[in-house]
């Protein structure tokens, strides 16, 4: 494998007083896919918008498919960003416009102008943006308005506007965050075929322990904005994780934190839902 | 991406995808929204607007000055006794229609209305005074009780009515209802439940929409003295019929300041409203009930106190100057029948319906030319005035100030100046029209984009989508419907206009109004009030179902 897809350089980000990123050093290789984990307000979502230049960082470097992405300006911005897919946790389709418009958008960087309608993309793009509508199985719901769709079936049409971007890395924070256990299921295993079909690298970030171990290939675990885990999942268990994350953690309220966290995710995922994933992620 | 979807699949996804079927509601109204574009783009054509006609009418802009000379002011204390009556006329009419206004309201409200068929006519006395042109009021007026202030408080008092008690209204359905629920709970009788419980709440929406209103009137007065109502409108209207077009212009050119002023000093009471509120005491020094029983002198009760006589002497003040003829209001009811008769039956008189049906599709043209030519600019101008569009700061703190200039610019004496300065009638009209309206309108669009869902924006930047792609893909779509209904309002409040601007020469159905009413063909005017009634409501009922089907 020639150069790493992402790597990232002693990256630090500060806002205002918080330090939410420090330090984070990370490298991932074409066709990972990689589990951001860590309690909300630890820079998942802060690292991943650096990784699609949606963030400058205060120091350090990001490069992402070869390019330097603080460096990039303009046009030359939204051709990085249109080759890095981003799903949103609260998908962030555009209310009023049909299903099959919003998959369109996606292909927004490849075209020049703005546009408005369906009338003003080519048939070419609506064929290929049908075809991504019927990979997420919502082929039946192209014309009707985004926001008559469920919130599961919200999050597959923001992954099939992804796709339109014909993306080569997949970022998503928190994807099923606001779904239900079972729409979180089928979109986590979408993500996950598709990104095996197509040969994608995605990082996906999530909270609950289970689903991370069940699903991803490899986990990072961030804590105040520092990396403190870095594996492979394969014969990890959940007590490993949780003992990482003891380790690393300095303050006893941290340790409560985690634990309650950890406790709330296991009674979320009923058992058999956890079951079925974790033969999807088990090749 | 090739494995995703392959050139033989791609077709059969096509032949398995949906229908884009629309409802056939929806087709009819993106239907007559076309059809209203078409039209006014025939209306912009047929009054002959286009940019070798504004060069034309530019030089004959310089050609009236060489001709006319110098401005000229009407002498100070006359000044000073114009100014003073057309102020007090406004004022007390204002304010007539604000305590009209208050039971009326009451009615209108869904939760404090008595029930649906009080609801019903409440509503129906909203609609039916907002469409009745204040000018016809004032010539049914002029002829009862001769001349006087009372025609023109009266016709402003009875037209405000219909917006003011619909803000009103508005304003009582979206309090908090706690508050009167407690009061009727301790057994509080309705009016109680009204003064404590609903007023405090209101009040302050209340004064905002009392002061929009009273600049808006304060523009509109010029054109009552069209009529024969007494102040400076009516001597700018002696001043132009004869020919003595440099007083004219200075007249003008006075109540143009004065609705400058007026909007200075509403814009901040109003800001002092919405800051100050009501002043709150600090705690008590006093330690037994006998001597906390008065409440001390703060120096926020002192402001609020004077400021309260102050509006309360100026009221009285305004009142007072308009110098009313009180009997009159007594021995007018003897005179109600004989002029009644002559308004009835409606008839054409010497016209025909050709050429009055002809003059009323003029006036709706001016209404639509106007308003396509204003959403080009505010939509444009609305934009960059939207924190989420503008390409920085200073693009938009630029633009709002634009917008914020051009609303102090009141349109229809712009309209006169324009009309007698460049001798076209509906052209200039129509600019002026167009050019008001470009204030509101781009305010309204810049709001609306301001509040549209970020998310959606956010996603659309992230997908390597331009600024521009971001415009269209997701901060218009999701500001449309509010865009429609910001236009519908505005091609409603332009027929009014567009009707009162006749009256000064810009063409339309407004020339033969004035025309029917200086001549004593009442019938006429009846007919004519009858057929902007029918416009208006027209245009009232399109807007209501657009804003349903574009939600
Ligand atoms: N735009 C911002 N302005 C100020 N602070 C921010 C901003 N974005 C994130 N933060 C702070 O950075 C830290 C990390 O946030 P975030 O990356 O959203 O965490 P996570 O996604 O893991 O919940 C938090 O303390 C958060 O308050
Ligand atoms: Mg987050």
């Amino acid at each position: 494998m020639p150069s790493p897809i992402i790597e990232v350089r002693d990256l630090d980000k500060r806002f205002d007083r918080t330090l939410a990123l420090h330090g984070v050093e990370l490298t991932i290789d074409r066709g990972e896919i990689v589990v951001l984990l860590g309690l909300s307000g630890s820079g998942k979502s802060t690292l991943l918008r650096h990784l699609d230049g949606l963030e400058t960082p205060t120091s350090g470097s990001v490069r992402v498919l070869g390019e330097e992405v603080p460096r990039l300006r303009g046009r030359r911005l939204r051709a990085l960003r249109g080759r890095v897919g981003f799903v949103f946790q609260q998908f962030e389709l555009v209310p009023s416009l049909t299903v099959l418009e919003n998959v369109l958008t996606g292909s927004l960087a490849r075209l020049r102008g703005p546009r408005l309608g369906l009338w003003s993309y080519p048939r070419r793009l609506k064929l290929a943006a049908l075809g991504h509508l019927d990979r997420v199985g919502l082929l039946d719901r192209a014309y009707q308005r985004a926001d008559t769709l469920s919130g599961g079936q919200q999050q597959r049409v923001a992954i099939a506007r992804a796709l339109m971007q014909e993306p080569e890395i997949l970022l998503a924070d928190e994807p099923v965050a606001s779904l239900d256990p079972e729409s979180s299921e089928q979109v986590m295993a979408l993500i996950r075929e598709i990104a095996m079909d197509a040969g994608l690298t995605v990082v996906c970030s999530l909270h609950q322990v289970d689903l991370a171990l069940a699903w991803g290939d490899r986990i990072v675990g961030l804590r105040g904005g520092r990396l403190v885990l870095d594996t492979p999942t394969e014969g990890l268990g959940k007590a490993e994780v949780m003992e990482i994350y003891g380790r690393v953690a300095t303050a006893t309220a941290e340790l409560e934190a985690i634990e309650t966290e950890l406790a709330d995710a296991s009674s979320e995922a009923r058992p058999e839902h956890a079951e079925p994933l974790a033969e999807g992620a088990g090749r | 991406m090739t494995a995703l979807a392959p050139a033989a699949g791609a077709a059969s996804v096509a032949e398995r995808a949906p229908k884009h079927r629309r409802s056939p509601e929806r087709i009819a109204a993106g239907l007559a929204l076309v059809a209203l574009v078409v039209a006014s783009l025939f209306a912009l054509n047929s009054l002959g607007i286009s940019l070798p006609s504004m060069l034309e009418s530019w030089s004959n802009a310089e050609r009236f000055f060489t001709r006319v000379g110098t401005i000229r002011f009407p002498e100070p204390l006359e000044l000073v006794q114009l100014t003073a009556l057309t102020l007090g006329i406004v004022v007390t009419g204002t304010l007539f229609a604000a305590i009209c206004s208050v039971p009326i309201a009451d009615l209108a409200a869904s939760n404090t209305t008595p029930g649906p068929g009080w609801r019903a006519a409440a509503r129906f006395i909203t609609v039916f005074t907002r469409a009745l042109p204040d000018v016809v009021l004032a010539m049914v007026f002029v002829l009862l009780f001769s001349l006087g202030s009372l025609p023109g408080i009266l016709a402003i008092g009875i037209h405000s009515i219909g917006m003011i008690a619909k803000l009103f209204a508005d304003a009582i359905e979206q309090i908090d209802e706690g508050p009167r629920r407690a009061i009727r709970a301790a057994g509080g009788s309705k009016l109680q439940q009204f003064t404590s419980g609903i007023l405090p709440q209101v009040l302050p929406s209340w004064v905002a929409t009392v002061l929009h209103r009273n600049d808006i009137n304060l523009r509109g007065s010029v054109v009552l003295g069209y009529v024969g109502v007494a102040g400076l409108g009516l001597e700018m209207s002696h001043a132009f019929k004869s020919l003595n077009y440099s007083l004219g212009l200075g007249i003008a050119i006075v109540m143009l300041a004065l609705c400058v002023l007026m909007e200075l000093i509403s814009s901040a009471v109003r800001r002092a409203m919405l800051h100050g509120g009501r002043a709150s005491g600090g705690p008590l020094a006093a330690t037994t009930a006998e001597a906390a029983v008065r409440r001390p002198w703060t120096a926020a009760r002192v402001r609020t106190t004077i400021w309260s006589w102050v509006t309360a002497a100026l009221l009285i003040g305004a009142i007072v100057v308009c110098n009313i003829q009180w009997g009159d209001l007594v021995t007018v009811w003897a005179k109600i029948p004989p002029v009644a008769a002559q308004f009835w039956p409606p008839s054409f008189g010497a016209y025909d319906w050709t050429r009055m049906s002809g003059a009323m599709l003029e006036t709706i043209a001016i209404a639509l030319a106007a308003a396509v030519l204003t959403l080009l600019a505010s939509i444009v101008i609305g934009s960059l005035a939207a924190r989420n569009v503008a390409p920085n700061r200073g693009t938009r703190a630029g633009a709002r100030f634009l917008l914020v200039g051009i609303r102090g610019v009141p349109e229809v004496i712009l309209a006169i100046v324009l009309i007698v300065i460049t001798g076209l009638g509906a052209q200039a009209g129509t600019l002026a029209l167009a050019f008001g309206g470009i204030g509101l309108a781009g305010k309204l669009i810049a709001d609306s984009l301001e509040e549209v869902k970020g998310g959606p924006e956010r996603a659309i930047t992230a997908t390597g989508a331009s600024r521009f792609q971001r415009y269209a893909a997701a901060t218009l779509p999701q500001g449309t419907p509010a865009i429609i209904g910001h236009s519908f309002y505005l091609l409603d409040t332009n027929i009014r206009a567009a009707t009162i601007l006749g009256i000064v020469g810009g063409g339309g159905i407004g020339y033969y109004l004035l025309n029917a009413g200086q001549g004593s063909n009442y019938g006429v005017v009846t007919a004519i009030v009858l057929m902007i009634l029918v416009t208006v409501l027209a245009v009232e009922g399109l807007a209501m179902w657009m804003r349903r089907v574009f939600r």
